[in-house]
């Protein structure tokens, strides 16, 4: 197959909910004649918008899974990544970003830049992800995209710079001027399909000429070549500037603006014109590999299709006809009927269907090359595995997944339900890293967790709906963790004589509070006081102390052990003694230790009208939070805090009837931290309660 | 506390500059030469001692300014050693709070009403407040006696930032420079910094606690944390 790799463009969609990103995309695919006709996202045709394939999502109005689609524009290739625009839901968002080379950060020209737009910023900044922000529902009452330009660069310090101004705003939007054609742009026709090039209307010149004159200063800094032609009043050829603004964006360094509106069909073609012009194409993103054969050693993949094959599995979905995997390739070829090995199982396996996705739709296709996003019918894997071909033994490099923060009891209502509850729980596992599921022994629970409350509520919505599992929840716990705060010394004999052989073993040293990490094991065993073979007993011991601390029950982390002494017996020593021996020390020095228990706090950003900013501060200061700060902005606020999340369940009830509803807030997991005197001792007491009862 | 001695190479513990518990005090420097970094030292000092901080930043994000406390945090920890250093940062973190404006957003009602919101619901009690980024050029005597007297009504200590401009020649009869030569008397203690050819900064000290100083009592900073400079 033969495919300039300059012409791929493998983009997202990222936006706070509600910004149309949705509608955006079902209007990206009508004119990439993907799609004959445009849906609303609640349509009232009942068909609902064609990227939305879960039927939750039509329900509610928003994307939750980030479904790819394939189109084409003017000769270049374009996969789209649509991304969910919830931050619980962030790990499906720098997955997807994980993936994409160049991204379209879409803001209403109403609200501007929220909280959300933040969050997938920085997200986008993190992966080193360049990006065009489009303002759409400039037919809006309201809508000032100037205004939205100028939060890009307050707000998230981007280098916004305006590539078109509006002709009209709000009911009166006609078309779009272009400032490096210096033409007006006009969409006519039912659709918005015909474009009708006109020269700039007199009322706009003056403004048309000033806001070019602000993009060639901008852009000028990224080509010599266009600052030199500006200094000497040279008429400027359109493909500098193009050059200048693709250079400026491709480093970060800038960000064009463009402006439209996806609902009433206007400005998508200029965007799509700019995908092309100003995104990165494979070829000009640096990814890498860690090499499993060579001590995880940094590799650049290489994009060339001739290379070996190297494809990274990002997104599964459960279909219709079993499981389909979404890749991305980043080197060599992958086709139908190839042996390919998933490298962190070291399984082979074999290529059956190959197909390009488009929402519920499917092309199949023979083969895929470098830079491809496509999908694998059937093929047994977890997202985040790498695929190679040719005996390579490449990984991607891992992606950061943090651990869940929050769980809940279910249980299934009736027999029925029970199967298909353990189906779908497989498979949400093996679709979402941050979610994770376990059968509490002691209790005979099945719990879940995850990122947050509305996390977990989507998965059991989609077990109801998809899988027909009908489950009761209980309470929402919070994860705490156990740690120790000095050290501690321990020394401690197990000793049991019961007839027949006995078992000894004895077991000294210390534990102490590990800064960075979660468990550290130091064998100073000299002299061999305890045999090495029974080394590794007493880590086991120690590991399995770690699972359940004495304070409430909760995992312990953050603390070395060292063993410098103990002692055997010939005959009564085994694997089974030294284990009990150092679960005795742990126990013995973690009560000498201070245990305290932690808790996960959140990074708490809640924006709204400044005269609620006294009530939100007090709300957030109730609820033994941390207020970091605060920026105001004429008559709009964003508080920060750092709110233990434990406080945090049913805020944003109290915050709606709070603010009148004009307040929205937005939750990341930040850290662990002690929790206070009064809150633990209320925390053990319960646990005690709890344990005298079972 | 003990942590008081990682702040002995701050400059005001070592001139015992701004002690008083109303005073108003100011720095002023050109662009880039570390009024920020000065003010967060004077913020650290106060901190260190067990005392709040509200921290005004007008026209930078939280962020950034969450930032400078970061740098210069790491800065201390790097020559002294703290034996549990995330309860330093915790505790800096607890007794700052950042409170950031759009430059036309500042005014002396919405300082006062948002002060006003923590102290009533007993959010955060400031001691010292700082005030980086405000704009004396445009503001007129009025509006700087306004907030002066309002400070001074909630019996607090704060500290301004004013930048100076190269081509700007005037003087007060003081000796303070333009944009503040006219509402200099205002303020209890002027702190001047500038570049010295050996790449230190030099903190000159036109007024202290209403006193004119000496001539001489410049001492040398260390650029990138304005701390005094060893030897």
């Amino acid at each position: 197959m033969k495919r300039d790799l300059d012409k791929v463009r493998n983009i997202g969609i990222s936006a706070h909910i509600d910004s149309g990103k949705t509608t955006l995309t079902e209007r990206i695919l009508y004119y990439t004649q993907r799609i004959h006709a445009i849906h609303e996202v609640r349509g009232k045709d009942g068909v609902g918008a064609t990227m939305d394939s879960m039927e939750l999502e039509k329900e509610r109005g928003i994307t939750i899974q980030s479904a790819a689609t394939f189109c084409n524009w003017k000769g270049y290739d374009v996969n789209i990544i649509d991304t969910p625009g919830h931050v619980d839901f962030t790990v499906e968002v720098e997955r997807a970003l994980r993936v994409l080379d160049g991204a379209i950060l879409i803001l209403c020209s109403v609200g501007g830049v929220q909280s959300q737009s933040i969050t997938v910023d920085r997200q986008m900044t993190r992966y080193n992800v360049p990006r065009i922000a489009f303002i759409n529902k400039c037919d809006r009452t309201g809508a000032n995209p100037y205004r939205v330009t100028q939060q890009l660069r307050d707000k998230l310090n981007l280098n916004a710079v305006m590539l078109q101004i509006p002709i009209g705003l709000e009911n009166d939007m006609e078309g779009v001027v272009d400032l490096v054609t210096m033409k007006a742009i006009y969409f006519d026709g039912d659709q918005g399909d015909e474009l009708r090039y006109e020269e700039i209307p007199d009322r706009l010149k003056d403004e048309a000429e000033e806001k070019r004159e602000e993009l060639l200063d901008a852009v000028s800094m990224f080509s010599d070549e266009l600052m030199e032609a500006m200094l000497e009043e040279q008429e400027i050829p359109e493909e500098m500037i193009h050059a200048a603004i693709r250079k400026g964006t491709l480093s970060l360094e800038l960000a064009p603006v463009m402006i439209g509106s996806a609902y009433k069909n206007k400005g998508i073609q200029p965007l799509l014109d700019a995908v092309n012009a100003y995104l990165p194409c494979p070829l000009d993103v640096e990814n890498t590999a860690l090499d499993l054969d060579n001590d995880e050693a940094e590799v650049k993949v290489s994009n060339d299709p001739n290379d070996k094959l190297v494809a990274l599995a990002f997104k599964l979905e459960d279909g219709r006809y079993g499981q389909l995997t979404y890749i991305r390739t980043y080197q060599g070829v992958i086709r139908k009927g190839d042996t390919i090995i998933n490298t962190r199982t070291g399984k082979k396996l074999k290529v059956g269907r190959l197909v390009r996705l488009h929402a519920d739709e499917m092309e199949e296709i023979e083969e895929a090359g470098s830079g491809d996003i496509v999908a694998l019918f059937g093929v047994d894997c977890a997202s985040g595995d790498t695929f190679c071909g040719g005996g390579l033994n490449w990984s991607m490099s891992s992606m950061h997944v943090p651990a869940p923060v929050i769980s809940l009891a279910i249980s299934p209502v009736d027999n029925k339900a029970q199967g298909n509850m353990s189906k779908a729980l497989n498979r949400f596992t093996k679709e979402d890293p941050t979610f994770k599921t376990f059968v509490d022994h002691e209790t005979n629970e099945t719990i879940i967790s995850g990122m947050g409350e509305l996390h977990l509520e989507v998965y059991i919505e989609r077990m109801k709906r998809e899988y027909g599992a009908e489950v009761e929840i209980g309470a929402p716990q919070v994860a705490y963790r156990e740690t120790i705060t000095k050290r501690a010394d321990f020394n401690y004999t197990h000793k049991k004589q019961t007839g027949g052989s006995g078992q000894f073993g004895r077991v000294g040293g210390y534990m102490e509070p590990l800064e960075d990490g979660e468990y550290e094991f130091v064998d100073e065993i000299v002299g061999g006081v305890i045999p090495r073979e029974y080394i590794p007993s007493c880590d086991k011991g120690f590991q399995a102390s770690m699972k359940k601390g004495t304070l409430i029950g909760a995992p312990i982390t953050g603390v070395k052990l060292v063993i410098n002494d103990g002692s055997f017996h010939a005959v009564d020593s085994s694997d089974m003694a030294f284990q009990q021996a150092a679960k005795g020390a742990f126990r013995e020095g973690y009560a000498k230790a201070n245990p305290v228990i932690m808790e996960p706090i959140m990074k708490v950003a809640v924006e709204g009208p400044s005269e609620f900013q006294g009530a939100v501060m007090g709300s957030l200061n109730q609820r033994r939070g941390m207020i970091v700060g605060t920026f105001e902005e004429g008559n709009y606020t964003v508080v920060e805090a750092e709110m233990p999340l434990s406080e945090m369940f049913g805020y944003s009830t109290t915050l709606r009837s709070l603010t009148q509803g004009k307040a929205e807030f937005t939750m990341e997991f930040s850290s662990y931290k002690q929790v206070p005197k009064s809150v633990a001792e209320e925390l053990t007491k319960a646990f005690q309660a709890e344990k005298n009862e079972g | 506390m003990g942590y008081e001695p990682l702040v002995n190479q701050n400059p005001l513990r070592v001139l015992n500059l701004g002690r008083g518990s109303k005073q108003l005090g100011l720095v002023m420097a050109r662009a880039g030469l570390g009024k920020t970094a000065l003010l967060v030292q004077i913020a650290l000092d106060t901190i260190l001692r067990g005392n709040r901080v509200i921290h005004v930043s007008i026209g930078e994000s939280i962020d950034k300014t969450r930032a400078w406390y970061d740098d210069i945090l790491q800065f201390i920890l790097q020559d002294h050693s703290v034996s549990r250093p995330h309860e330093l940062i915790d505790m800096v973190a607890r007794h700052r709070m950042i409170m950031t404006f759009k430059e036309d957003a500042f005014s002396r009602p919405r300082l006062e009403e948002r002060l006003n919101d923590l102290i009533l619901q007993d959010i955060f009690r400031p001691n010292c407040l700082v005030v980086d980024g405000f704009d004396f050029e445009s503001a007129d005597r009025a509006t700087v006696e306004d907030i002066k007297e309002f400070l001074e009504s909630m019996s607090l200590q704060a500290w301004f930032s004013a930048t100076r401009h190269r081509n700007d020649d005037r003087v007060s009869p003081a000796g303070v420079p333009a944009p503040c030569h006219e509402v200099d008397d205002l303020f209890d203690t002027v702190i001047l910094l500038k570049p010295e050819k050996d790449a230190t900064i030099e903190l000159e000290i036109i007024r202290n606690n209403g006193m004119a100083a000496d001539a001489g009592t410049g001492l040398k900073l260390d650029p990138s944390t304005m701390m005094i400079k060893e030897g």
